[in-house]
C-alpha cells in the first residue's frame, strides 16, 4: 500500500502523535496560500448574500426617487397607492425622524426622506412596503409628487460662482468644505528653485460598481431592531441607525452577510436601512429592501470629480523643495463621507515623496448630482494621479530620468512627513529599483518603437485610520477565540468585516498561529454586532493590522492557557513547552508532547470555557493642526508601479501590454490573496484610467447607469500583471503586517498616464483617457506639427 | 427594474404565431432572445400586452447551404450557432467572426440573428455584414411570404418595412463573386461594448484590381448605409495605400453620424475613414468571404 504523508495532526490518532512531524519553519500557518474560507460555499452558490435571504411573512419595500435635480416638493399624494392591494405601508418625510445623518456633526445633512426640496435625481421622496415586487412596483408609480423645479448647478466651478443655485441654505456658495494647511514655508521653498512648475489635472467621477446590489432586512421584535445587510462596517450602521431612531445600540443588531463587494459604497447606511426599519415597525413584518443596478448608480457615493492644480519647486538635481496642492472637489448633492475624502486628498501627497513644505488648499462643493463619497484609496488617487504626472513633467524638463526623479526624493524609513504622519517601515527606494528592473526600464524608457510608451508611478496608503471613524473612545478592534469543548476546533469571533478581500481567511490564519493551532480546524463568525465583539469593519485597508493584532493577542491568550494545563498534565515547567500545529510539546524534548485537543478539553472539564480575547487600539498619532487625524495611521504601505501601453495612433484604442507592481506590504500572510488584492486594484485602476466615467446629460439625469455603457475593463482587456514584494517588516503590525488593498489602486492613474503620455509625447489632462480624447489630443498635436512645418 | 404583467404565447407553428400578431395587433410583441426586448420592458420603454415567443419555431434556427438558393440562416438562430456553423464556417467566416465580436458569451447564446435585424438599431453588428454581402430576408405574414433585400429592410432607427403580423424568417446569402469579405468593429472595450462604428466590406480582386467592392458603415447613419461614392471610386483600379487612404476619406464624407454618449460625430466620421481603409486591406489580404 502506498504510503499517503499526513500533513494535520488531526491525522494521527492520539497514541500517534509522537510520530507527527512538527515544522521546523519560522511559522506554521501564516505566510501560506492557504484556501479562502469562503471559497468552496461560494463558488457552488451555497453562500447566501442579503438579497438571498427570505423571512415568513417578509415584504418588499422600494424607494421612490427625485426624477428632478433641483425641485421643491409642493405635495405628496400616497392615497392611490396605499389602495392598491398588497401594499401594506407607504411612507414619506412626516413618518420617519427628521433627524439629518453624514459623517461628522458640521456635515449633518442629509434627511432619510427630503422634506422640503429634491436635490439630485434619485433623491429620496417616499417607501412602499408590499407583499411583493410586483405590487411594490406598481404601487411607486401610484405616488403623485407635485414639484416645482428650480435652476440647478452640475459644476462645481460654476456652483462656487456669485448667483449659482444653492443646493443647501446652509452652505452658502454651496461650499461644504473648506481646507487650507501650510507646513514649512512654500512660498519660499518655491523663490529658492531651481525650476517651479504647475501643471492642472481634472480627476473624474466613478463608481465603485460592486458586483452585489445592496440590500437591507429589516426585523422588529419587541422593541428591538435586527437588519441583515450588505456592509462594510455593522458597527457603523449600528451606531447612525440607532441615532437616527433615538435607540440604545443595544436594541440595533446588525449582521452583515455575504457581501459581494464593497469598496467604499457600502461603509454607511442608506435609505435602505432607514426606511426598511420605518416600514418594518409600521407592518409588523420583515421587510426587504434593495437597490437595482441603476439605482446604485444614483446613490452612487463614488469617486468624487476633482479639479487640480499642482506646483512644485525643485532645485538642479531634481530635489523637491516644496509642493501647492490646490484642489476643487464637486462633492454632489450631500456630504456623505466626503469630508473625509477631501481631506484624505491632500494629507496622502506627501507619503511617498520625502519634502518639508506643503501647503494644500482644497474646497469640496455641492452641485446637484449624486452624493460623492469613499472609493478604494479614498481620495487618494487622482490627487496621486495628478503629482506623479506633474513629476515626470518636472523630470522631463530637468532632463532625469522619471525613476532617478523619485528615487532621489524617495522617503526612508523612521521620518516624518511634513504634516505629521511618523512612518517607520518604509521601502519606497526598493519598491522603485525593483519595478525599474523586472520591467525591463532601462531597454525601454525612450527606446520603445512608435506608439509604445512606458510610465512609472509610487503610491502609498493608510494601514487603518489613526481615529475612528466617529468621535468616540472606542478600541479599534477587538476579538475573541472560544475552543470547542472536546478541543477539536475553535471558533473566532470578531467585528471584521470580510467583504469578499479574504479578512476572514487571514484572520483565522493569524488565530491559529497564535494559538498554535491549524488553520484547517478554525471556524469564524463575524460581523454581527450582537455576537462578536466590536471592530470598525472594512475600511481604511485596516483589518489585518488593527483586527490582526486583537485576534494576535486573543489567539496569544489561549495558548497561554493551554500551556500552562499541559504544564500541569505533563509535570513540566510552563517556560519548557510551546504549540504550534496543534502539538504541545516540551521544548527540550519535543518527544513528550500531547495534543492541542487533548489539552483543551481537560481545560474544559476541569476549568470551563476556555477563551482568549483580544483588543487593539492605536497610539496617539498625528499633529494638533486642523484636520491633523486624517490620514494618520500605524503603519503605511508604499509601491511602485510601471505600466506598458500600445496605442493605436488613428484610433485612440489603448492597449496596456504589461504591468508590474512592487509592493512594501511587510510581512504577508497570505500571499494568494495578497496578489488577489493586487490584480484588483490594478483592474479597477485600469478602469478608472481609461475607461470608466458617470456621466450626466445636461439636466443632471445619469446617462450610463448600467454595466454596458459605463464601461469596466472585462477579463479581455486585462494585461500581464506581475506583482512582486520588496522584504519588509512593520513594527506597528502583528508579525511585521501592513496594508495592500486600497494601496495597490493608488499608483495605478499615473503609471498609466504617464505610459500613455510617454507613448503619445502629449498630455491628456484629464481622466479618463479615452480612445477618443486620446485621438483628438495626437490629431491636435499632428496639426500643430504640421503649421510649425 | 421589473417586468410589467404580459400574456404570453409560444405557438408552434408560423401560422399560428402570425395569426396571434394579425389577432393582438399593436398590442404584441414577437420575442425571440428577448435580449433587446425584456431590458426595454424593464426600463419601461417597451410595454408589449402580448408577447408571441418564437421558441417553438425550431426550423428557424437551421444555418444550411443549398444549391441554387445559397446559404440560408434561420432568424432564430443564435449569435454562438452563427460563430460555430460549419456551413458558414466554410463559406462566410466573416459572418461568424462579426457574430463573435458581439455583446458577450451570454448574450451570444441567447441573441438571435432575426432580433438583432428586427430591432434595427444603427448600431447592430450583423446587418452591415449581411448587407455587404447581398443578403435578402425573408418575412412571413397572415398575407403570404415575401422577400426583400435587407439593404431595403431598414427605413430609420427602429423602423423596418417588417408589417405588424410578419414574421422575419430567415436570411438567404446568395452565391456570390466576392473574393473577399469582413467586417470591424470598433467598441470601446473588448467585450460587451456596442459599435462606435461598424465596417463591412466585400470585394472582387482579380490579381490587384479589384472589379466590384461594396462598404458598408454601420453606427454612423440612422440605417446601415453603404458608402456608395466610395465603393466607386475604388472599382477597377489596383489597389494602393494611397488608394485605401482615399477611399476611407471619401466614406467618412458619405457618413452621417450623430454624437453620443459613445462618441462624437467628428470622432465617428474619422473612424469610418480608418476602418473602411483597414476593412478593405483586411479582406483583399484574407481572401475569404
Ligand atoms: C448586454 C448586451 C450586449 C449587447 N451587445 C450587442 C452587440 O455587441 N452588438 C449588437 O448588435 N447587439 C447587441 N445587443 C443587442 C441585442 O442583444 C441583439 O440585437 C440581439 O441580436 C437581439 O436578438 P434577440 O433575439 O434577443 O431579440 P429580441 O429581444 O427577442 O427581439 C428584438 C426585436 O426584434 C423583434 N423580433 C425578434 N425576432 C423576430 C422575428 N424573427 N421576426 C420578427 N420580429 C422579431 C422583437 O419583436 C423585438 O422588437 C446587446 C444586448 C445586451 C443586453
Amino acid at each position: 500500500m502506498e504510503e499517503k504523508t499526513r500533513t494535520s495532526y488531526t491525522e494521527y490518532k492520539p497514541e500517534e502523535i509522537s510520530e507527527f512531524k512538527i515544522k521546523d519553519e519560522k511559522y506554521s500557518v501564516i505566510g501560506k496560500s492557504v484556501p479562502k474560507m469562503d471559497g468552496r460555499v461560494k463558488v457552488t452558490g451555497q453562500a447566501k448574500y442579503t438579497g438571498d435571504l427570505k423571512f415568513p411573512n417578509m415584504l418588499v419595500g422600494k424607494i421612490l426617487h427625485s426624477p428632478y435635480a433641483h425641485a421643491k416638493i409642493l405635495s405628496i399624494d400616497t392615497s392611490a397607492a396605499e389602495k392598491l392591494p398588497g401594499v401594506k405601508a407607504v411612507i414619506t418625510h412626516k413618518d420617519v425622524p427628521s433627524l439629518k445623518y453624514g459623517i461628522s456633526p458640521a456635515r449633518w445633512d442629509e434627511n432619510i426622506f427630503c422634506i422640503d426640496k429634491v436635490r439630485y435625481v434619485g433623491d429620496k421622496v417616499a417607501a412602499v412596503a408590499a407583499i411583493d415586487e410586483d405590487t411594490v412596483y406598481k404601487a411607486l408609480k401610484l405616488i403623485k409628487v407635485e414639484y416645482e423645479e428650480l435652476p440647478a448647478v452640475f459644476d462645481p466651478i460654476e456652483a462656487m460662482k456669485e448667483g449659482a443655485p444653492q443646493v443647501h441654505d446652509e452652505y452658502p456658495g454651496n461650499i461644504n468644505t473648506e481646507i487650507h494647511q501650510n507646513f514649512g514655508d512654500v512660498e519660499q521653498a518655491f523663490k529658492d528653485a531651481y525650476y517651479v512648475r504647475t501643471d492642472r489635472f481634472v480627476g473624474n467621477r466613478t463608481y465603485h460598481a460592486p458586483i452585489e446590489p445592496h440590500s437591507a432586512i429589516s426585523i422588529w421584535e419587541d422593541g428591538k431592531l435586527t437588519v441583515y445587510c450588505s456592509t462594510q462596517s455593522p458597527h457603523y450602521f449600528q451606531y447612525y441607525i440607532a441615532r437616527e431612531f433615538g435607540m440604545k445600540m443595544g436594541d440595533v443588531r446588525v449582521l452583515k452577510t455575504f457581501v459581494g463587494g464593497g469598496f467604499g459604497g457600502k461603509l454607511e447606511p442608506t435609505a435602505l436601512e432607514f426606511a426598511g426599519a420605518v416600514l418594518a415597525r409600521m407592518t409588523g413584518r420583515p421587510v426587504k429592501m434593495f437597490y437595482d443596478r441603476a439605482e446604485m448608480f444614483t446613490h452612487n457615493r463614488g469617486r468624487h470629480k476633482v479639479v487640480m492644480e499642482i506646483t512644485t519647486g525643485v532645485d538642479k538635481n531634481g530635489k523637491i523643495l516644496g509642493v501647492h496642492a490646490n484642489f476643487v472637489q464637486d462633492g454632489g448633492a450631500y456630504t456623505s463621507l466626503g469630508i473625509a475624502t477631501a481631506y484624505y486628498a491632500g494629507a496622502m501627497l506627501t507619503l511617498t515623496y520625502d519634502f518639508v513644505n506643503y501647503k494644500f488648499d482644497m474646497t469640496r462643493v455641492y452641485t446637484n448630482l449624486p452624493a460623492c463619497g469613499a472609493q478604494r484609496g479614498h481620495g487618494a488617487p487622482q490627487p496621486r494621479y495628478a503629482f506623479e504626472c506633474h513629476l515626470d513633467h518636472v523630470a522631463e524638463h530637468l532632463g532625469i530620468d522619471p525613476i532617478e526623479l523619485r528615487l532621489r526624493n524617495a522617503r526612508r524609513p523612521n521620518t516624518i512627513t511634513p504634516n505629521e504622519f511618523g512612518v517607520q517601515s518604509c521601502e519606497m527606494k526598493a519598491c522603485l529599483e525593483k519595478a525599474r528592473e523586472i520591467s525591463g526600464w532601462q531597454d525601454k524608457k525612450g527606446k520603445l518603437p512608435k506608439g509604445r510608451g512606458i510610465g512609472i508611478a509610487t503610491g502609498s496608503f493608510v494601514t487603518g485610520a489613526g481615529y475612528p471613524i466617529y468621535r468616540t473612545d472606542l478600541p479599534h478592534a477587538s476579538a475573541m477565540i472560544k475552543v470547542h469543548e472536546d478541543g477539536t476546533a475553535a471558533t473566532l469571533y470578531t467585528g471584521a468585516t470580510d467583504i469578499g478581500q479574504g479578512s476572514d481567511t487571514i484572520l483565522c490564519q493569524m488565530a491559529a498561529e497564535a494559538m498554535g493551532f491549524t488553520y484547517d480546524n478554525m471556524k469564524i463568525v463575524t460581523a454581527d454586532t450582537e455576537t462578536t465583539p466590536h471592530d470598525f469593519g472594512a475600511y481604511a485597508s485596516r483589518q489585518t493590522l488593527m483586527s490582526g493584532s486583537a485576534v494576535k493577542q486573543a489567539g496569544e491568550e489561549v495558548k497561554a492557557q493551554v500551556l500552562e494545563m499541559a504544564s500541569v498534565l505533563m509535570e513540566v515547567d510552563v517556560d519548557n513547552l510551546d504549540c504550534r500545529d496543534a502539538v504541545v510539546y516540551c521544548k527540550s524534548n519535543p518527544e513528550i508532547r500531547k495534543t492541542f485537543g487533548e489539552v483543551a478539553r481537560t481545560f474544559f472539564v476541569k476549568r470551563g470555557p476556555l477563551v482568549g480575547r483580544g483588543v487593539y487600539a492605536p497610539p496617539k498619532l498625528g499633529g494638533k493642526f486642523k484636520g491633523a487625524p486624517v490620514g494618520t495611521s500605524p503603519a503605511y504601505s508604499f509601491a511602485a508601479q510601471i505600466s506598458e501601453v500600445e496605442i493605436d495612433e488613428e484610433t485612440g484604442e489603448i492597449n496596456v501590454k504589461e504591468v508590474w507592481d512592487v509592493h512594501d506590504c511587510g510581512m504577508v500572510i497570505n500571499p494568494a490573496l495578497l496578489h488577489a488584492q493586487v490584480h484588483g486594484a490594478l483592474y479597477m485602476g485600469m478602469g478608472e484610467t481609461v475607461w470608466e466615467e458617470v456621466v450626466f446629460d445636461n439636466k443632471g439625469k445619469l446617462l450610463n447607469g448600467n454595466l454596458g455603457e459605463y464601461r469596466m475593463p472585462t477579463s479581455l482587456d486585462m494585461p500581464k500583471i506581475v506583482s512582486e514584494l520588496v522584504e519588509s517588516s512593520e513594527p506597528a503590525g502583528p508579525w511585521g503586517v501592513k496594508e495592500v488593498g486600497e494601496g495597490a489602486t493608488i499608483p495605478t492613474m499615473g503609471c498609466f498616464s504617464n505610459a500613455i503620455y510617454d507613448a503619445m509625447g502629449v498630455r491628456v489632462s484629464s481622466l479618463p483617457l479615452s480612445y477618443e480624447k486620446v485621438w483628438r489630443a495626437l490629431k491636435e498635436k499632428r496639426e500643430k506639427e504640421g503649421i510649425q512645418k | 427594474m421589473y417586468l410589467p404583467d404580459f400574456e404570453y404565447y409560444a405557438p408552434t407553428s408560423l401560422w399560428e404565431a402570425c395569426g396571434l400578431l394579425a389577432q393582438f395587433g399593436p398590442r404584441v410583441k414577437v420575442i425571440a432572445g428577448g435580449t433587446d426586448v425584456l431590458p426595454k420592458m424593464k426600463q419601461d420603454i417597451l410595454a408589449p400586452e402580448v408577447l408571441v415567443s418564437l421558441k417553438n419555431l425550431s426550423q428557424l434556427t437551421d444555418i444550411f447551404y443549398k444549391k441554387g438558393k445559397g446559404m440560408v440562416i434561420g432568424a432564430r438562430a443564435t449569435h454562438n450557432n452563427l460563430v460555430n456553423s460549419p456551413a458558414l464556417q466554410e463559406k462566410y467566416l466573416s459572418i461568424c467572426e462579426a457574430a463573435h465580436h458581439m455583446a458577450n458569451n451570454q448574450i451570444r447564446n441567447t441573441g438571435t440573428v432575426g432580433g438583432n435585424i428586427v430591432n434595427a438599431v444603427p448600431s447592430a453588428d450583423l446587418p452591415p455584414i449581411l448587407i455587404a454581402l447581398g443578403a435578402v430576408v425573408k418575412l412571413f405574414g397572415t398575407d403570404g411570404e415575401r422577400t426583400v433585400l435587407l439593404e431595403e429592410f431598414f427605413t430609420g432607427p427602429g423602423k423596418t418595412v417588417l408589417k405588424q403580423n410578419e414574421i422575419l424568417t430567415e436570411i438567404v446569402i446568395p452565391d456570390q463573386s466576392f473574393t473577399g469579405s469582413t467586417y470591424i468593429k470598433f467598441g470601446l472595450r473588448r467585450s460587451g461594448a456596442l459599435a462606435v462604428v461598424g465596417v463591412a466590406v466585400a470585394v472582387s480582386m482579380q490579381g490587384d484590381i479589384c472589379k466590384e467592392a461594396r462598404i458598408v458603415l454601420g453606427a454612423v447613419a440612422p440605417v446601415p448605409m453603404r458608402a456608395k461614392k466610395a465603393e466607386e471610386l475604388l472599382k477597377g483600379k489596383a489597389v494602393t495605400q494611397e488608394l485605401l487612404e482615399e477611399i476611407g476619406v471619401c466614406a467618412a464624407g458619405e457618413s452621417k453620424p450623430i454624437s453620443d454618449i459613445r462618441g462624437s460625430a467628428e470622432y465617428r466620421k474619422d473612424m469610418v475613414r480608418v476602418f473602411t481603409k483597414r476593412a478593405l486591406s483586411k479582406a483583399i489580404k484574407e481572401g475569404h468571404c
